[in-house]
């Protein structure tokens, strides 16, 4: 009997083990980390390159767009720190002065380099029936 | 009509505690009288939850706005439909309604097992007992749906979200709460047979049948939430591994677990500890998911906002049900002690296990991701997050893997398959799949986990296909029938097996729609009138850009021709449409031209009118339709297994339900006009630190978030700029920080304007009385429970009373004075 319960658990124990690398190793690559702007512009050499994704608020008449293309250029800030950000794709109607955004992408000395665009906006879902069956997507977002 | 609905809920309260109490003081004494009363007290509960949902429903069909609850989600426009959906349309109003499914549930379940399983019952009906006056606890002292405006009574309700008054977030909630409700019942008779000890197979028989019912419900509603995203979010696609999806989607592995364990035990006597576990777990991910959501712990754009109250709340009643649960089960385990060993690895149990461990799997991991931001956070410090594609790379092999079981279970005979029956059984299917896989590879199909998921889902059917020729021509033989004939009297004979191969073809179709994704194409493109674009085997061409307006609405409409092999496939018109006074939120109406092998998918993302410019977000989605005629046919499939018995109404009824629904949320789709609330924003960047501060102890005045002013991350937050702009006329008339808090009390006329009350004095009880209140009732309850349990020892007689010597006691008691 113990002899089985042993076996049981060294497999067990195996098993959970090569889950366990297989999970971390994995990790590694697709790890992003969640930043506001202040905190990524305290030392902003310090993300050059790395999976990041930054929110913040949209700065009111940083939006530039080149004409007949869909290449934007805009400021995010927060408590006072501004982050310079580059977006090529469609932006979600919600994509505005002021709009509180969250980018994807990553960071060098121009600016933020973002490759998706999800605009914060609960409002539209704050009168969602409640619980685990709120019905959740995204909001729209052209870029993802 | 608030205080009648609030006694209501305290009387419902009340009701339960006495039937969780009265029940287990029957078991104990075996009184049969006291487990009637517990049972029709249970049915009571019931009936007070069906009368105060009529109150509440009422009060939204005549508009008592004095109801906060109702002010905040119906105005007076609101069609009738939607007043009365707006019930479940926010968070104190959707608790309530899951009390009164779970009441209505579980008194039908109650009442169908009465007799048949009559010693679990008692327990049955205390287990659903708590767990209703847990809800009814965090409505009581939190999440009160009846409070009413202390101050003058608004006029006018805020009104339901336009967004959300459409079809599909009228049949969404409800269907996956009828899921989730569902799974407490399997839940509340293995509890009862743990507490009892009647551990034979019983309560498994009793449950099999609801965990069916739970399970098609929460497919359904998974499936109806997917169909939703897809079609009214406008981008491109129908899963997203968002924390509230994930929310859903854990009970559903470990209830698909179930299903699939349930027949083992059955079958063979063995994984009985498991099953308990597994009824256990899923009900706790049920809890789980709702905390989930609900609390704030996980960051969504979706989920409701921070609300440690009801996290703490929720946190304990979490807790002691792991504790209290899987203690019962520690403590039965000499009971539960399989009758058999696994004789070998070719066995359809081996099968069995291994689904059973690759779900636990699935369910494990995805929480573990949708928890990670928080985990990592909490750990060390720093807030991780993992995308998308992190949950495919692992769903992935994950999904293949049991598309893959899902071919070999019922092929392997029950115990030990022989290399004969073996060979026997996989040549066809196997044959069936390597032909597939050819096929695939000679095509040239170069997405290796669609050409494995082709190859899978050929195999899948070629055993199903196997199984019902097979058993058809078994019975034809008995019989002397013809096949068809023969085909529908063994779906007859024997419906939860074959039903549950219908249930894997739906499977097999939904896995069909999901490997179309890796051929999915994208672009996006700006185009003049007359310039395309090309994706895939589309040539999108843009025609003309035409602003219309129907007096409601302005419609910008872009005309775009569809072109295949240089002929014309479709003319679509994707728009934006602008509602009066709303400009500033635009409604995105997606294109959608469906076919079995492909939908094209168009979006107008932006346009300049002055030019006709219109740049497009073109989605070619290959088989995505498989998907849904997949969850249709899962729900024929459990239509067909719930047949027997009283079922048949049910099925029926459920079935075309489901088909009607997915059209009639097409037809929605297309007539749907989500308008948000456009607000003029205030200026939110440049702001002292006493505003700062004040805005964060002050709650935001927009109903839904209970987040402070400051935190409410609503773009156009209809509260949050009142609530601001009041701030700043108080700083700017010179008020110091306690005083505009007061004038915020004053105003509002209670403490509840607060994030916190005030920590001092008297408000100190605020912070203990539902800690304490909770405390009391349930230590009352075992008490009462305890006691009335005691078996009545017969009294000694009383000794025989001489008058005299009562005279006499008399006297000298008068004498003492």
């Amino acid at each position: 009997m113990s002899n089985k319960a042993a076996k049981i658990g060294l497999s067990g124990v195996v098993l959970a083990t090569a889950f366990g690398v297989l999970l971390y190793s994995s990790l590694g690559e697709s790890l992003q980390y969640y930043k506001y702007v202040d905190e990524v512009m305290a030392e902003p050499a310090a993300w050059h390159g790395k999976n990041l994704q930054v929110h913040g608020i949209v700065v009111p008449d940083s939006i530039a767009r080149k004409p007949d293309s869909l290449e934007w250029r805009f400021d995010l800030q927060r408590n006072g720190k501004v982050l310079r950000a580059y977006y090529t794709g469609i932006v979600p109607d919600t994509f505005k002065a002021e709009s509180e955004v969250v980018l994807t992408g990553t960071m060098d000395d121009k600016g933020f380099h973002a490759t998706e665009m999800t605009a914060k906006c609960p409002s539209k879902y704050d009168a969602a029936p409640a619980g685990p069956t709120v019905e959740s997507s995204p909001a729209p977002s052209g870029g993802a | 009509m608030a205080t009648l609905g609030y006694y209501l809920l305290l009387a419902a309260f009340i009701v339960c505690a006495y039937a969780g109490a009265i029940s287990v003081a029957g078991a104990r004494r075996r009184s049969r009288p006291l487990i009637e009363s517990g049972i029709g007290a249970f049915y009571l509960v019931s009936a007070i939850m069906g009368v105060a949902s009529a109150v509440i429903v009422y009060s939204f069909v005549v508009g008592d706005y004095s109801i906060r609850y109702v002010q905040r989600y119906s105005d007076s426009v609101q069609p009738l439909f939607y007043k009365l959906t707006s019930y479940w349309g926010g968070l104190d109003g959707s608790i309530m309604f899951w009390v009164a499914l779970l009441s209505a549930f579980g008194s039908a379940a109650v009442y169908i097992n009465r007799e048949r399983h009559r010693e679990l019952i008692p327990y049955v009906v205390t287990v659903i007992s708590v767990v209703q006056m847990f809800f009814l606890f965090l409505m009581i002292v939190h999440n009160n749906p009846f409070q009413t405006y202390l101050t003058e009574t608004p006029t006018e309700g805020t009104g339901l979200n336009p967004l959300l008054q459409n079809f599909y977030m009228a049949i969404h909630p409800p269907t996956m709460y009828l899921g989730f409700v569902g799974l407490t019942i399997p839940y509340a008779f293995g509890m009862a047979a743990l507490i009892t000890g009647y551990l034979d197979d019983s309560w498994l028989r009793a449950v099999r049948r609801w965990t069916m019912i739970a399970w098609l419900f929460l497919s359904v509603g998974l499936g109806l939430g997917m169909i939703w995203a897809y079609e009214e979010l406008g981008w491109g696609g129908y899963w997203m591994w968002d924390p509230v999806e994930n929310a859903g989607l854990l009970p559903w592995f470990t209830a698909t677990a179930f299903l699939h364990s349930v027949m083992v035990q059955e079958k063979r006597g063995m994984l009985r500890v498991w099953n308990v576990a597994l009824v256990i777990t899923t009900f706790f991910l049920t809890i789980f998911g709702t905390f989930m959501t609900r609390s704030g712990i996980v960051q969504s754009v979706h989920a409701f906002g921070d609300d440690p109250e009801l996290a703490r709340m929720f946190t304990i009643f979490m807790i002691a049900t792991v504790v209290v649960s899987f203690g019962f089960l520690i403590y039965r385990l000499p009971l539960l002690r399989a009758r058999n060993e696994l004789d070998s690895w070719l066995s359809r149990e081996a099968a069995f296990m291994m689904n059973n461990w690759i779900l636990l799997f699935s369910a494990f991991f995805v929480l573990f991701a949708t928890m990670f931001p928080t985990l990592s956070e909490a750990i060390r410090g720093e807030r991780l997050t993992v995308g998308p594609p992190f949950f495919n790379q692992w769903m992935l092999p994950i999904g293949l893997t049991l598309l893959f079981l899902t071919g070999v279970g019922p092929l392997l005979a029950w115990r030990k398959s022989t290399v004969v029956n073996l060979r026997d059984q996989f040549l066809f299917p196997v044959s069936m799949g390597l032909a597939a896989g050819i096929a695939v590879v000679a095509l040239g199909v170069r997405v290796w986990a669609s050409g494995i998921c082709f190859a899978l889902s050929a195999f899948v059917i070629g055993t199903v296909t196997q199984e019902f020729w097979r058993g058809a021509r078994v019975r034809q033989r008995a019989t002397g029938t013809d096949v068809f004939t023969a085909l529908v009297g063994l779906v007859g004979r024997n419906k939860r097996r074959y039903g549950g191969y219908v249930v894997h073809l739906g499977m097999v179709l939904i896995f069909f729609g999901f490997a179309g994704e890796g051929f999915k194409q994208k672009e996006e493109a700006q185009l003049k009138p007359g310039q395309q674009v090309a994706v895939g085997d589309f040539v999108i061409r843009h025609d003309a850009l035409s602003v219309t307006d129907d007096g409601q609405k302005q419609m910008i409409t872009a005309h775009v021709t569809v072109l295949r092999d240089g002929k014309t496939f479709a003319e679509m018109y994707p728009a934006k449409w602008i509602f009066r006074k709303h400009e500033e939120s635009p409604t995105t109406e997606v294109a959608i031209h469906r076919g079995f092998a492909q939908d094209v998918y168009l979006v107008l993302a932006t346009f300049d009118a002055a030019t006709q410019t219109a740049s497009l977000a073109v989605d070619i989605n290959p088989l995505v339709n498989w998907v849904w005629m997949g969850f249709g046919l899962l729900a024929l499939g459990i239509g067909i297994a719930l047949l027997p018995d009283a079922a048949f109404s049910f099925a029926t009824a459920a079935v075309p339900a489901n088909a009607a629904t997915t059209a009639l949320i097409l037809l929605a789709v297309v007539l749907s006009q989500g308008v948000t609330l456009a607000q003029e924003t205030v200026p939110a960047i440049f702001r002292s630190p006493l505003e700062r501060q004040v805005a964060n102890e002050i709650m935001c005045d927009c109903g839904g978030c209970r987040l402070s002013t400051e935190s409410c991350g609503m773009m156009n937050c209809h509260g949050k700029e009142r609530q601001l702009s009041k701030i700043q006329q108080h700083i700017k008339s010179g008020q110091g920080h306690d005083a505009i808090l007061a004038s915020f009390v004053r105003e509002h006329g209670g403490y509840d304007v607060l994030m916190q009350p005030p920590n001092r004095g008297f408000n100190r009880m605020a912070w203990l009385l539902p800690y304490g209140v909770a405390t009391v009732c349930l230590l009352g309850v075992a008490f009462t429970a305890l006691r009335w349990s005691r078996r009545r020892v017969p009294a000694p007689a009383a000794p025989a009373i001489d008058p005299e010597l009562d005279a006499r006691l008399e006297n000298e008691l008068r004498d003492l004075e």
